[in-house]
């Protein structure tokens, strides 16, 4: 079967391309070999320790990090960031371009924008990071079940997961969407864990085959160790260093895939403070306001490059093979 | 290598029934009644709305429904949306754009992506492979859609070189949503060169070419580009249908008829036969073109073996 | 490449346009009868020939009078046929410029003659007899044809005998129990070649200002013989005739119909209809002078646009009303105190202003400007008075009929430009009377129509309303009769006053216009009190042109007057 297929190239980027516009199997097959092996049969510690020796070095990873303190403490208190009301509106001052009072201008409801773009990324974080927990929620318990039993039900398994690869993510989570009359971060992050959770699946699968042989593997179980304790203890600690490298990435993307189905309209709804809402609303007044699309694509973008300068710094220093 | 061939061909059926199944199931279940909707704030008598259900088949069952579609779609009948235009026009009318579109799209990433990724593959660790690193990064953080608008108001609105959207301009208009949508693919397609050539300059035979004094233009063009474009060459086969999936948020942002920009339409107006359709349409060209690219690879690279 | 394509059959068709205007020329066209039908076009004179393009959105029915019902078919129908009456560009009263000679009420405003004029032909050169308005308002009428427009003829006697029994299920499934007894209703009887008959199961003065629309056109035989073909290719009887099929995705291109009987034929001799996905495109498009005319501006255009585009920017008022509506069935909107302080509170004149751009209008009337019997100031409780809505809301907190410390729902259909709106009364509504918070609810526009139906309604809802024809009646009696609640008809507020009944119903068997008029009036002062809806905001028409014509004239119903388009030589 071809996600078992071997490939002898890696890929920085990593899983990357799979989400935003959800890319073609062959790229999740390619990250999830690569990242495989990043974690594999090495010694646990000493990955960890190298790990982040060659973190704490790295200017890339020291940006990312710092860029996502800033938003994570702006999602947790927006209010060190503004002194200002998000929701005190004054239609008088619609769409009033930034000044030394307003520094980000007003929105068309006359609401200081500053605020309400520094209050935009609660939603985006928790939307972010909701659909990355169940995504892997789904992942390991599907991907350790397919490895682990393997047979029939890896099988089956695996043409479920080929239907949902079939579907672009984007386009999946859009008509999902569509059919719900109420959105909020819940059912937003649902739709975007329906159509992405294949590719931690294959992540996890692709550990559990290649370590439940293992001889320790193999001593454990005739100690009579338990599946579960096995499972856990033994073999799913192999897939933390890939499934780590994957999750950063991946939580940089759902906050991009989330602000694109707002701004297409059929993502979070009003009164939610999003970005992709702001850029969608401030799309009207583009030919003469164009800072009501700018400020909130600045900050949206910002934070997604939070999370992919830490993911790809992750990857470099778990992956022994690029050094 | 045949056999192969046809298991893998023959694991696509049931993928594509699901897909287009999980599609249909989707769709059906959109709140509201279409049909209602059709008469806008005005009551349509019950007798009106009989005939049109029974005419779209919305009285039976989901899964008749499916059964229904899938055999009119086995004999190229698509339906008709509610204006009771067949659904294969409104595709066949609509798909010229979104190819043309995608179509632009490889060329930027083809002449980009792998310009930038041979100049920073050939020195790793140079100023210009840190460049393309950071450049790369950069792109791939920004969502599509806000580097359409940067795209517009900086190409469109203020320096006017092309048109902000529509396709009023002919194939001038295809230039910036073009570009936005490879932008992404654009990134891939460079770190994949660069690794990928990287790679294949540490090998053996690279080496051995070097001691015999060949020039480094001849080791890299000739000894090295060929065996580290496969993977390239087949990300970007399989990318095609990617792109005509992407393009429902570029042809959105930039105003585009084409298919992506009808299945938008159509969600809203829920135009459900036009949705499945035109989906089920990317969805197997998604598949097919995974299919021949995993084929193909299987035939250009003699390292990787079937059985 | 598509371009180029398109500037060469502009060419061609430019080529062809003068080549016909020198042939026309001689026609024996007789423009001495035109009389008292100066329509606002300017010159009633000789025709001044050109051609020009138009901007079109991809129609959504086919193209058959009963059918259409949308502005984008509608404007394509509407220049190929001519009504029993038209509608004065200026002041949108009823005229007989159309194909009827009269139509005479019998004296209890229930049983009407119209008389066709002599000499009318379809583009197929068959007459437009009474016939062929029985067999068209027959076929449009009949419930298995399904057609968007068959409600118009709801009042006309024996139109239950066209729908058969069908039932609605919960669910929403439709059962047919029966099918139709009848495809002709008892109403309508042909006398001769060029009269007959209408009679309608209740009395209703204004009958015959009804008979402009869309719906009242004629059919010619053609049309029996093959609905499909002709739904692409349709046959009117208007100031121009189709020369071809509609061609999907690109527009379709019409000619002027040089038997035309009526007085203001065409000034153009073609005029191309041109489909745009997306009116951003149209937009520039008319700015590079690719396109003649377009009437669908983007929003982004509102800012600036007045200003580019100068006098080659026209607006006229749409014959709409943007109102809130208060389910009368909900308990915490059951005070009418309450629904006047709402009113009250929100500030339409900034809605507009700001949110809008001077693309609306406020409103402070349930009907339209276009109306006859409209008044500028008829409510009272749709201005803004934030103290006084205050007070009525202390009022009604105090008897315990409202609660401000319970968030307020705001319903609307989502995906077509409301949420901002919305939002902004939503705010208003929090800062100017204090109610806790507000809640918006977005849903698909279907949903939206069945939960309003269903009195699912939560909190107040946007409610738009396109007139039918222009009458004040037809803002109200559809609207908040207590007869037409859903699921026949569309007072969704479910508002009952028998005050408000017996004066429409007076109105709509009163002698003449004026006293019905008058009555009109007096029901609207009795909704202006109950307020179960607040009139927000009117429409505006708005288009822009290029130098190549003139006279643009939008009507109330969103239709541009093509046929009064001048092309500059």
């Amino acid at each position: 079967m071809t996600d078992q297929q071997p490939r002898d190239v890696e890929d920085d980027l990593g899983g990357t391309q799979t989400v935003i516009e959800s890319g073609s199997p062959q790229d999740q097959k390619a990250t999830e070999t690569t990242v495989a092996q990043a974690g594999g049969e090495l010694r646990q510690a000493s990955l960890w320790s190298d790990a982040w020796r060659q973190l704490r070095r790295s200017p890339l990873f020291l940006s990312g990090a710092a860029l996502f303190l800033v938003f994570a403490v702006m999602a947790v208190v927006p209010q060190l960031f503004t002194n200002a009301d998000p929701n005190v509106a004054d239609l008088s001052r619609s769409a009033e371009g930034p000044s030394g009072e307003a520094w980000f201008g007003y929105d068309i409801q006359g609401r200081d924008y500053f605020a309400n773009v520094v209050h935009g990324a609660r939603v985006s974080m928790a939307v972010g990071f909701f659909t990355v927990l169940g995504i892997l929620t789904i992942g390991v318990v599907v991907g350790a079940l397919a490895g682990y039993y393997g047979g029939w039900l890896d099988a089956v398994l695996a043409r479920v997961t080929d239907v949902f690869y079939g579907v672009p993510l984007i386009l999946g989570a859009f008509l999902l969407l569509s059919t719900l009359s109420n959105r909020g971060v819940p059912e937003v992050s649902l739709a975007l864990m329906v159509f992405g959770w294949m590719t931690a699946m294959r992540l996890v699968r692709s550990t559990v085959v290649s370590v439940k042989d293992a001889d320790y593997v193999q001593a454990a179980r005739a100690l009579g160790a338990s599946t579960w304790r096995i499972l856990t203890r033994h073999i799913l600690p192999n897939a933390v260093a890939p499934v780590l490298v994957y999750a950063t990435i991946t939580v940089g993307l759902i906050i991009a895939a989330e602000a694109t189905l707002s701004f297409l309209g059929i993502g979070l709804q009003l009164p939610e403070v999003s970005w992709g809402l702001q850029i969608n609303s401030g799309l009207n007044r583009f030919r003469d306001s164009s800072f009501l699309v700018f400020f909130p694509s600045l900050f949206l973008s910002l934070t997604v490059l939070s999370f992919i300068l830490m993911g790809d710094a992750l990857r470099d220093a778990l992956d022994p093979k690029l050094r | 290598m045949a056999r192969y061939i046809a298991r893998r061909a023959l694991m696509t059926i049931p993928v594509l029934i699901g897909a287009s199944f999980l599609i249909f199931w989707m769709v059906y279940a959109l709140p509201g009644d279409p049909v209602r909707a059709l008469a806008g704030d005005r009551p349509l008598t019950p007798a009106a709305l009989a005939a049109i259900r029974d005419e779209y088949n919305l009285d039976d069952p989901l899964l008749i429904q499916y059964g229904k579609y899938m055999l009119g779609l086995l004999q190229g009948d698509l339906g008709t949306d509610f204006a009771g235009r067949p659904v294969i026009d409104t595709i066949t009318q609509r798909l010229p754009t979104t190819v043309r579109l995608a179509l632009t799209a490889i060329v930027f990433e083809i002449i980009i992506g792998l310009t930038a990724g041979v100049l920073a593959g050939v020195r790793r660790g140079s100023y210009m492979d840190n460049l393309v690193l950071v450049s790369t990064t950069v792109v791939v953080s920004i969502p599509v859609f806000v580097l359409g608008f940067v795209a517009q108001y900086a190409f469109g609105l203020r320096l006017g070189w092309f048109p902000i959207a529509g396709l009023s301009d002919g194939f001038r208009s295809y230039i910036l949503p073009g570009l936005v949508l490879a932008s992404l693919s654009l990134a891939y397609v460079a770190r994949l060169t660069r690794t990928s050539l990287a790679e294949n300059l540490r090998q053996d035979y690279v080496r051995t070419a070097r001691a015999k004094g060949l020039k480094p233009s001849v080791v890299v063009g000739k000894h090295t580009m060929r065996n580290s474009m496969i993977p390239v060459v087949t990300f970007i086969g399989a990318d095609l249908a990617n792109l005509m999936a992407g393009a429902i948020v570029t042809e959105t942002v930039f105003n585009l008829p084409g298919l992506g920009r009808a299945v938008f339409d159509s969600v809203l107006r829920q135009e459900g036969f036009v949705v499945v359709g035109i989906v089920t349409i990317f969805v197997f060209f998604y598949i097919l073109f995974n299919l021949v690219v995993d084929i193909l690879y299987a035939v250009i690279d003699p390292r990787i073996r079937y059985d | 490449m598509r371009n180029s394509a398109r500037k060469a059959s502009l060419a061609a068709i430019t080529a062809l346009a003068l080549a016909l205007a020198a042939c026309g020329g001689d026609d024996d066209e007789d423009s001495s009868d035109s009389g008292s039908g100066d329509n606002g076009d300017g010159d009633t004179g000789e025709p001044t020939g050109g051609a020009f393009s138009t901007y079109i959105s991809e129609p959504q029915n086919p193209l058959i009078p009963g059918k259409t019902n949308e502005t984008e078919g509608g404007q394509i129908v509407d220049t190929l046929w001519t009504g029993l009456i038209k509608y004065n560009n200026e002041t949108y009263e009823m005229e007989f410029t159309g194909v009827a000679e009269s139509i005479e009420d019998s004296g209890d405003a229930q049983t009407y003659t119209v008389t066709l004029k002599d000499g009318w032909t379809f583009h197929d050169g068959t007459p437009v007899t009474a016939q062929s308005y029985v067999d068209a308002w027959n076929w449009t009428a009949y419930g298995p044809n399904a057609a968007n427009n068959s409600y118009f003829f709801a009042n006309i006697e024996g139109f239950e005998d066209l729908q058969g029994d069908v039932e609605l299920t919960e669910e929403g499934e439709v059962i047919v129990n029966e099918e139709p007894e009848s495809e002709e209703m008892s109403g309508l009887n042909v006398i001769d070649d060029l009269t007959f008959e209408v009679t309608l199961s209740e009395p209703f003065a204004i009958w015959p200002l009804t008979t402009g629309y869309t719906a009242f056109f004629p059919l010619p035989e053609a049309f029996f013989e093959d609905e499909d073909g002709f739904g692409e290719q349709p046959i009117g009887n208007g100031p121009y005739a189709a020369t071809g099929p509609y061609q999907p995705g690109q527009g379709m291109e019409i000619e002027r119909y040089e038997e035309y009987a009526g007085d203001n034929p065409g000034n153009a001799d073609q005029i191309e209809f041109r489909v745009y996905a997306d009116e951003n495109t149209a937009y520039t498009d008319v700015q590079a002078g690719n396109l003649d005319l377009s009437d669908t501006l983007p929003q982004s255009a509102l800012g600036s646009g007045a200003d580019e585009f100068g006098d080659r920017w026209v607006e006229y008022p749409r014959g709409d009303v943007t109102m809130l509506g208060f389910p009368m069935y909900l308990e915490s909107l059951q005070d009418e105190r309450v629904r006047q302080a709402l009113s009250l509170g929100i500030d339409r004149e900034a809605l507009t202003e700001s949110i809008f751009l001077g693309s609306r209008t406020p409103a402070q009337s349930f009907a339209s400007p276009v109306v006859d019997g409209y008044r500028e100031d008829a409510c009272e409780f749709a201005t803004f008075d934030p103290d006084r809505a205050n007070d009525l809301l202390d009022e009604a907190e105090a008897d315990g009929a409202f609660d401000r410390s319970e968030p307020i729902d705001l319903w609307f259909n989502s995906g077509a430009g409301h949420d901002e709106w919305v939002e902004a009364i939503g705010i208003q509504l929090r800062d100017n009377l204090g109610i806790a918070n507000y809640s918006l609810e977005s849903i698909d526009f279907a949903e939206l129509l069945d939960l309003r139906e269903q009195q699912q309604m939560t909190g107040p809802f946007r409610h738009g309303w396109v007139l039918d024809y222009p009458s004040l009646e037809n803002f109200l009696g559809p609207l908040f009769k207590s007869t037409a609640t859903p699921p026949s008809g569309t007072n969704d507020v479910f508002y009952d006053s028998s005050e408000f009944d017996d004066l429409i119903n007076q109105g709509d068997v009163a002698g003449d216009p004026e006293e019905a008029t008058a009555l009109y009036q007096q029901a609207e002062d009795v909704l202006c009190q109950d307020m179960p809806a607040t009139p927000l905001f009117y429409g505006v028409n708005q288009a822009v042109h290029t130098e190549n014509v003139d006279n643009i004239v939008i009507d109330p119903f969103s239709r541009i007057d093509l046929a009064g388009v001048t092309v500059n030589q």
